[in-house]
């Protein structure tokens, strides 16, 4: 009997350590327990002390000579090395110390590799990245940056700081996001770290209106269509200072073919994607001109999304020709948004359209061949192998044309259920060498250096804004251009004619450009890039919300200071509902309830507590959806209506959406009659908000902005922050896109004075103190001063928490 | 006497082989702490129970404090628990773990006399 018993007890002993030890698959997935509780081995080891000691010396045996590390109170690195290959070496050791799940999750999600680790739920996004050809997109820019030998020396470095650091791991001092997802970190490459620039890529020009325009415009009528979609919104600030002279044009522009011959027709249950919208970004800078101090200043908050880890890593790079200090990308090398010691730079996304399509006929009997200009062309194909966890691998072969990748056909539909075989031709596909654009930018001295390194920024076009210690501003709209036909890529073209073939590449030189506009201020937020005096066709997804706000206040600006940049940073106020609210009010004289006289006195303002904010944003969001449904019927998803900006111009000039002219009478019924629907579904909504815990109507918590964390484990992230604004105020912070880095810098000839924040911290580690002890100020509109150390051996700031010396 | 020797041995010696095994190596020093000992089931089981409980609380509480709850906080939150509560759950999985396996070592001990009996 006892015999039996011991054999039990044995087995139960080994069974339990056996299934603790192991992750279950099991709802959202059980990690294995045992593993992960260990107070030794396990999510305890994360736990990093709040107060970490002195650190000790260390010796890093890649490196070529000595280096030195000042780690500041903001826990920011800035890296004195003698040489470049120490310089990326280090810095990408310390991406890794800090970040490196973060740089794994982010390069598996551009490649289409996270059911790897995620399991089957994964193998739809997977896809997906694998048809937009990402892989092959990284691909072709890894042969173009190991071709350069500056990039190419770069990234080895940078790679090899990476693993030398990933070498020194055990399952005990892990970053947490493995243990709990149950896999092992992989040695870094130099392909990675070309996806991880074509992820950022994809995520600022992979947004398409394409295949809704192509349905819209066989419905609408034509000028109705330019009525509601113009190109260029009138009365735009553009980017390029209105009125400046652009060179005369190398290329003449294409002629456009016959629209029976360019376009295809689509049907409401054709569209692809959902277009989504939300990033955005602000830069400006002003002259000497029109600050207090006489110097330039210069700021940036790209809207990006809000995660933990954060997007953004700070760091100050030092090598005897090279001294910047920014933002930087864990997983690239260099600093992409930030200052050196001759000039600050700041990047919005430039938005001109770089991503169009193509509709592809096969051969009717050879479903391996496609026609193009009469000829039967064969399909190059890729086949993408996609692990799971879990499960055996899923083949998908993605076939190439000469245009690029057939991003859907028959085998893979659109989440809409689009079945066209549909080719995607984008600019990011191209073998494309932004890294050398950093490399140069982080050390140029002057302008005309800053021009020679932006050049090389292809793909995300950006708007570049500039800023120097000798009072000089400018700014390009940067990035590599098809000279296009008009109207060539705005809608979905036939792929079988060789006129809607993308032609000869704008010369670069070319891009429009501004130094120093008599203004004194440069400003850009997405909007229009141009005036209508620039030579080259373009189109794309512009706003223009932020740009009125910002030159508004800029006009007005003089003796500026850094204190009144970060009021301009943090400025909520609505244009949209300056221009619309007073006429949607003067249907509602009727109603009298309780929101009506808060929405009479109010300012505009989208701050955190206002009751007026959220009433006028939840009934804006039913007028516009209800204006939109009313038109086109309800075939037409919500989110391809007309620019909010544009319904307010029509507004205000009393035109109805179906007519061209001018109608007071007939507009007061049409948007009286729309004001009052939406107003009552707007109420009905915000009485469906309340509870019985929640009485109170306060703009942020309606929004809810939240900063979640990567892999969406709730406890790990934030929400309800407390912040005003939304995408169309300068502080953009939406549900969980916003400013994810705000910079201010003031160019000094005797001292550079430069400030930031970022919703985060520099630890990736959730159980770090520096995992998120920037957030609150970042919500509340505070800034950090950031320490730019001179380039010395020696440094003397108090600042200064420790220094390490790193020997080979 | 041999009681409070073995928890305290179990935990000493499992920090040691934690340190350069994987975890269920507590285990395995349980099983043989126990094996050593040759205490009756009842109080094997309390050995090992206490012997790698005592380990789990040094190493939690020694991280937790210094790290001023920040993690242990975040990790209750997956599992619905506040900070005290996970840590109490992960010491429970050690302990039942140690005591288990302490357990198994007396009546593997009683099994191996037997055998030695008939031969």
């Amino acid at each position: 009997m006892r015999k039996i018993t011991g054999i039990i007890f044995i087995l139960i002993t080994v069974v339990l350590v056996w299934a603790l030890n192991k992750s279950w698959n099991i709802g959202a997935g059980i990690p294995a327990l045992g593993k992960l509780l260990d107070p030794v081995n396990g999510c305890w080891a994360n736990a990093d002390a709040v107060n970490d000691g002195i650190k000790t010396d260390q010796r890093w045996p890649g490196l070529q000579h000595e280096a030195t590390l000042w780690v500041d109170s903001m826990m920011v690195p800035h890296i004195h090395a003698t040489n470049d290959h120490d310089v990326f070496f280090i810095e990408g050791y310390i991406h890794a110390q800090n970040r490196l799940w973060q740089m794994d999750m982010e390069t598996r999600a551009a490649a289409g590799r996270l059911s790897e680790v995620a399991g089957p739920k994964a193998i739809d996004y997977d896809r997906k990245q694998r048809r937009k050809g990402m892989g092959y997109a990284a691909e072709n820019s890894l042969r173009a940056m190991e071709a350069e030998p500056r990039t190419r020396l770069m990234m080895d470095a940078y790679t090899e700081g990476i693993n030398q650091y990933i070498a020194t791991l055990c399952y005990r001092n892990y970053p947490l996001e493995y243990k709990l997802m149950g896999f092992i970190p992989e040695p870094w490459t130099n392909l990675k770290t070309a996806l991880l620039m074509k992820y950022m890529a994809d995520d600022l020009t992979g947004g398409t209106d394409d295949m809704a325009l192509t349905y819209l415009r066989d419905i609408l009528p034509a000028d109705e269509l330019k009525l509601l979609f113009p190109d260029k919104i009138a009365g735009s600030d553009p980017v390029i200072t209105r009125g400046t002279p652009f060179e005369k044009p190398s290329l003449r522009t294409p002629v456009a073919p016959p629209d029976s011959v360019a376009f295809p027709h689509y049907k409401p249950t054709d569209f692809g994607e959902q277009r989504v919208d939300g990033k955005g970004s602000n830069n400006w800078a002003l002259s000497g001109s029109r600050t207090a101090s006489g110097a330039a200043i210069l700021c940036n908050d790209p809207h990006l999304g809000l995660n933990l880890p954060s997007l953004w890593y700070a760091i100050q790079l030092q090598t005897p020709d090279m001294n910047v200090y920014g933002a930087s990308l864990p997983g690239a090398p260099g600093v992409i948004i930030g200052f050196n010691d001759s000039l600050t730079w700041g990047l919005t996304n430039n938005y001109r359209d770089v991503k169009d399509f193509y509709e592809i006929k096969r051969v009717q009997d050879n479903r391996g061949k496609y026609l193009f200009a009469g000829k039967q062309l064969e399909f190059t194909k890729r086949v993408e192998h996609i692990l799971i966890k879990g499960q055996p691998e899923v083949v998908d072969t993605v076939y190439y044309t000469l245009h690029g990748p057939l991003i859907y056909d028959g085998k893979y539909k659109s989440t809409d259920g689009l079945q066209k075989d549909l080719a995607m031709c984008w600019m990011g596909h191209r073998g494309t060498n932004e890294v050398l654009a950093i490399y140069l930018l982080n050390r140029a001295k002057n302008y005309n250096q800053y021009v020679d390194a932006i050049l090389n920024f292809q793909c995300p076009a950006q708007n570049f804004a500039y800023a120097d210690r000798q009072g000089n501003i400018a700014i390009w709209g940067q990035g590599q251009f098809v000279n296009k036909w008009k109207d060539q890529g705005k809608y979905v073209m036939n792929g079988f004619d060789s006129s809607t073939l993308w032609g000869q590449l704008i010369p670069m030189r070319e891009n429009p450009h501004v130094l120093d506009p008599p203004q004194g201020y440069i400003a850009s937020a997405n909007e229009s890039v141009t005036d209508d005096t620039y030579p080259y066709w373009y189109n794309g997804g512009f706003v223009e919300l932020r740009a009125w706000r910002i030159n508004q206040l800029l006009a007005d600006m003089h003796k500026a200071t850094v204190q009144d940049m970060f009021a301009m940073q943090n400025d909520t106020y609505s244009i949209l509902a300056e221009g619309t609210l007073p006429i949607m009010l003067r249907y509602t004289f009727g109603i009298s309830d309780r929101y009506q006289p808060a929405l009479r006195a109010w300012d505009y303002k989208l701050t955190a507590s206002s009751n007026a904010a959220a009433i006028y944003q939840v009934w804006w969001y039913y007028f516009a959806a209800d204006l939109w449904r009313n038109m086109v019927g309800d075939k037409v998803p919500d989110s391809y209506t007309p620019l909010a900006e544009r319904i307010m111009q029509l507004m205000q000039a009393h035109i109805l959406p179906g007519q061209n002219n001018s109608d007071s009478a007939a507009a007061d019924k049409f948007y009286g009659a729309l004001a009052i629907k939406s107003y009552n579904e707007a109420i009905d909504s915000i009485g469906r908000f309340f509870t019985a815990s929640r009485t109170d109507l306060e703009w942020y918590a309606i929004k809810n902005t939240k900063v979640q964390h990567l892999a969406k484990l709730a406890p790990f992230g934030f929400d309800h922050l407390k912040i005003g604004g939304w995408g169309n105020t300068i502080n953009a912070a939406k549900g969980d896109h916003g400013p994810s880095w705000r910079m201010v810098v003031q160019m000094g000839k005797n001292e550079i004075e430069a400030y930031g924040v970022y919703p985060g911290g520099q630890s990736g580690n959730p159980g770090s103190v520096h995992y998120d002890d920037m957030l609150q100020n970042w919500v509340d509109g505070k800034y950090y001063r950031l320490q730019f150390l001179p380039n010395t051996d020696k440094q003397d700031s108090k600042m200064i928490r420790y220094t390490l010396n790193i020997k080979p | 006497m041999k009681f409070i020797a073995g928890v305290i041995l179990i935990a000493a010696f499992s920090a040691i082989a934690e340190y350069f095994l994987p975890w269920w190596s507590a285990a395995v020093v349980a099983f043989l702490i126990s094996l050593l000992m040759g205490l009756r089931p009842g109080r094997s089981f309390a050995m090992g129970f206490l012997g790698i409980a005592l380990l789990w609380l040094v190493f939690a509480l020694w991280h937790d404090t210094a790290n001023q709850h920040i993690l242990s906080t975040r990790m209750g939150g997956l599992f619905h628990l506040p900070a005290y509560g996970f840590m109490a759950v992960t010491i429970l999985v050690g302990a039942l773990i140690g005591g288990l396996s302490a357990l198994s070592a007396s009546f593997f001990r009683v099994m191996s006399q037997f055998k030695k009996n008939i031969f």
